[in-house]
């Protein structure tokens, strides 16, 4: 099996994918959106729209603080624009709502949120303790699901790596996400933290396929020895030896192979259907449809050309230690 | 030998009729929700959520600081019940009016209000006719604290003059305009007296009672209206708001006390708007996704697995089938995020088939006839899917914890397709399957090659 065979490239491509993404994500930053840092945005559409530069001259006036003005096509293909600013109270608001609508011609505000910095903050907590959360039941499962798998690798191993190929699959959309942030001004909404959490569920599945298939195989190529040993005291102990018919390496490498077409079945078919959403389901899930496409890609390369090569490096140090 | 041939003919027979079930109840189901919600003027369609009919969704925060903490919850309930009042001038259909709990995650135990407005996409109407609802405290003035007062007091130096006497708007029974000149007195003064239920009678008798000679202050959203001065315990759980109103003023005041008054101060925490147009070009839009990725997964497993792809297609209609059903009777809201979850669950649905299939396919390779590699593909696929099915089920019901509604929504919809999809693969595949014309490989026919799979 080729991944097998050139594991060491594989890793290194893995990793350099892994340290690129964190540096994009920590020079970069994110781009929180108004749903965590608290704030307000204003979508109004126009007829035809006023001029960038006067309604911008007109909002001057109001003393808002900082704010962003962009141009946007709303879902209805009207243009129009998308004010973002600090949380505005009761009459800022209707002061801004008639100050854009009275420019351009038939201009009507089609979408305002507002969200006070308390909510904002309560949010972001929230989606820290969910991805805390999902990862600790995922390695509480994993070590559950294996636990009568201990040779050659113990099955908090599994868990390890499975753990291992998930920062990595939530690492490369995220740097896509501070890269858009950064050079298209895409914000990081509550749907994004969705999307990683569902990229989560996701990629365990599709290491776990793969491991579930190196632990049936690791039962067909194992031989049992047992031995009786006399320890002090005349008591008799008995302990279980393993042997493996077939090099660890093979059995993987094989494991791989057949679960091969079912990995890009699944997640060809996925991909197809977030495709779909990607084009055709308009500016509202458009993010969500692309950091999920991004996880999913990442999700498949990592549980084939990372995760098990990284469980057969391991064996094979740990194998070099006993020897 | 002939024994198991005729317990062979019934088994087939059997199978058939499963799989002749399975499919009349997919289209019987199909065609009810056809009937029911999809065709125009249906009698009960699918219920959208904000972003997708277009809507006000607005949280308030509320002050809960000076509330005895076990009595809370029932403040909380007193206040979206008078919420809900108000909503329903509006004649908006279908409002929603709830308390929602500030996560334990958050050092604050914050309560809020959380209210839908379908339909009613001027926010600021619906603000000011929320804002309408009068706040009415009942204070004592601490004559020591007002007496050290001087003239430049911070607001906060005198707020604690007053002490709160725990009787507030939430046990008023009714409010109405009257004029004081009828008791006599020259100025004729348009006045608002009110009526408390029961329990605030009792209060203000005892209030009275203990703090004969003090001033009882009367405060209207925040500010002070009046402050007179006790004479005497009164019972009957009567009193009189007079505080310079014109007819006008003290007329409105009545009209909003009998809506009910707050409990607690209300402080609006968010707002969010979606045009009605807006709202209907995502739903269009998504479910236009919905369909077009549909459509292009279902030829692709016909394509690579022919004819056990052709049972998934039918198991995959089956999912949705049963998925739309279980939106309506439950019934699920319907957002952006919910379809998007849906279109997710989709794509995860088809993994169930595509594991047993690639099993079935190993063992039809190895020699086995279809209807034995199909079973034995079931069997050896479960441990796969159902690891899989349960960490994604886990994160469902992480996702559902985790909170806020559109959150929800999306979980809700998740978390129900993955049993779905268990259910589709596992029954509908199952005996659709099993029901198909038995081969083996080695027929070479075109049955037996339809068993095989690739482009």
């Amino acid at each position: 099996m080729f991944v097998i065979k050139f594991r060491k490239y594989f890793l290194a491509l893995g990793a350099i994918i892994a340290v690129a993404s964190l540096l994009i994500i920590f020079t970069l930053n994110l781009n929180l959106g108004i749903d965590f840092t608290g704030g307000a945005l204003t979508e109004v559409t126009y007829e035809e729209k006023p001029d960038k530069a006067e309604l911008e001259t007109t909002i001057d006036t109001l003393s808002l603080g900082g704010y962003s003005l962009r141009e946007s096509v709303s879902d209805t293909g009207q243009a129009g624009y998308i004010l973002r600013t600090r949380d505005l109270s009761e009459a800022e608001r209707t002061t801004v709502a008639s100050v854009l609508t009275s420019s351009g011609t038939n201009g009507t505000i089609t979408r305002y949120t507002s969200i006070g910095p308390v909510i904002g903050e309560e949010l972001k907590q929230k989606a820290k303790w969910a991805i805390v959360a999902v990862v600790i039941m995922i390695i509480l499962y994993v070590a559950f699901a294996f636990r009568r798998v201990s040779y050659p690798l113990g099955s908090w191993v599994y868990g390890g790596i499975t753990i291992v190929s998930l920062i990595h699959d939530v690492l490369v959309p995220t740097a896509m996400m501070s890269l858009l942030g950064y050079f298209m001004g895409v914000e990081i909404d509550v749907l994004f933290v969705m999307a990683i959490l569902a990229i989560l569920g996701y990629s365990v599945n599709d290491t776990i396929v793969i491991f579930d298939r190196v632990r049936e195989n690791l039962d067909l190529y194992r031989q049992e020895k047992k031995r009786k040993i006399k320890i002090e005291g005349d008591i008799q102990r008995e302990t279980i030896e393993y042997t493996l018919t077939k090099p660890f390496n093979e059995i993987v490498g094989m494991s791989v192979s057949q679960t091969m077409t079912r990995s890009l079945n699944t997640s060809g078919t996925t991909l197809i259907a977030l495709i779909a959403l990607y084009f055709v389901g308009g500016a509202a899930v458009a993010n969500f449809a692309l950091v999920l496409i991004v996880g999913i890609i990442a999700g498949t390369f990592s549980s084939i050309c990372l995760a098990n090569p990284l469980l057969t490096y391991i064996a094979e140090r740990k194998l070099k230690k006993t020897e | 030998m002939t024994e198991k041939k005729t317990d062979n003919k019934t088994d087939r027979f059997l199978n058939l009729f499963k799989a002749l079930v399975v499919i009349v109840a997919i289209a019987g189901l199909g065609f009810f929700i056809y009937n029911n919600s999809l065709k125009e003027g249906a009698s009960s369609p699918f219920k959208l959520g904000l972003d997708l009919a277009g809507g006000s969704h607005l949280i308030y925060e509320a002050d809960t600081s000076k509330i005895d903490p076990a009595e809370v919850k029932e403040l909380m309930n007193t206040l979206r019940d008078v919420i809900e009042k108000r909503v329903n001038i509006f004649g908006v259909s279908e409002p929603i009016v709830q308390v929602e709990q500030g996560s334990f995650v958050s050092d604050a135990n914050t309560q809020r209000l959380v209210v839908e407005l379908p339909g009613v996409t001027d926010v600021s109407e619906a603000v000011a006719e929320i804002g309408k609802t009068p706040l009415l405290e009942f204070k004592l003035i601490d004559k020591q604290v007002v007496s050290s007062l001087t003239d430049s007091a911070t607001s906060s130096e005198l707020t604690a003059a007053f002490v709160d006497t725990g009787l507030t708007g939430r046990y008023l029974e009714s409010a109405s305009l009257e004029f004081s000149g009828a008791q006599g007195t020259l100025s004729n003064e348009p006045i608002v007296s009110i009526v408390f239920n029961n329990e605030g009678a009792t209060l203000f008798e005892e209030i009275t009672r203990d703090n004969v000679g003090e001033n009882l202050a009367i405060f209207l959203d925040g500010e002070m209206i009046s402050s007179p001065r006790i004479n005497e315990s009164i019972s009957g759980g009567r009193a009189i708001i007079s505080g310079g109103f014109t007819p006008e003023e003290a007329k409105s005041l009545a009209t909003n006390l009998n809506f009910g008054a707050l409990p607690v101060p209300i402080e609006l925490a968010s707002t969010q708007t979606i045009g009605a147009s807006l709202g209907n070009e995502v739903l269009g839009k998504g479910v236009e996704a919905g369909m077009l990725g549909f459509i292009l997964v279902v030829t692709f497993l016909l394509l690579w697995y022919r004819l056990p792809g052709a049972v998934a297609a039918v198991a995959l209609v089956g999912y949705v089938v049963i998925m739309l059903a279980l939106f309506l009777f439950i019934p699920v809201t319907l957002t952006a995020a919910g379809l998007a979850g849906f279109i997710l669950s989709l794509g995860m649905a088809v993994d169930a088939n595509v594991l047993v299939f690639e099993r079935l396919k190993e063992e039809y390779k190895a020699g086995n006839d279809s209807l034995n590699s199909a079973r034995e593909g079931f069997h050896r696929a479960w441990g796969a899917i159902r690891d899989g099915n349960i960490t994604s089920l886990l994160s469902a019901i992480i996702l559902f914890w985790f909170g806020t509604s559109i959150v929800k929504g999306f979980a809700l919809v998740f978390g129900i397709g993955v049993i779905v999809s268990m259910f589709s693969a596992l029954v509908i595949t199952k005996t659709l399957l099993q029901a198909l014309p038995v081969a083996k490989e080695s027929d070479k026919t075109l049955l037996s090659r339809l068993y095989k799979s690739g482009l």
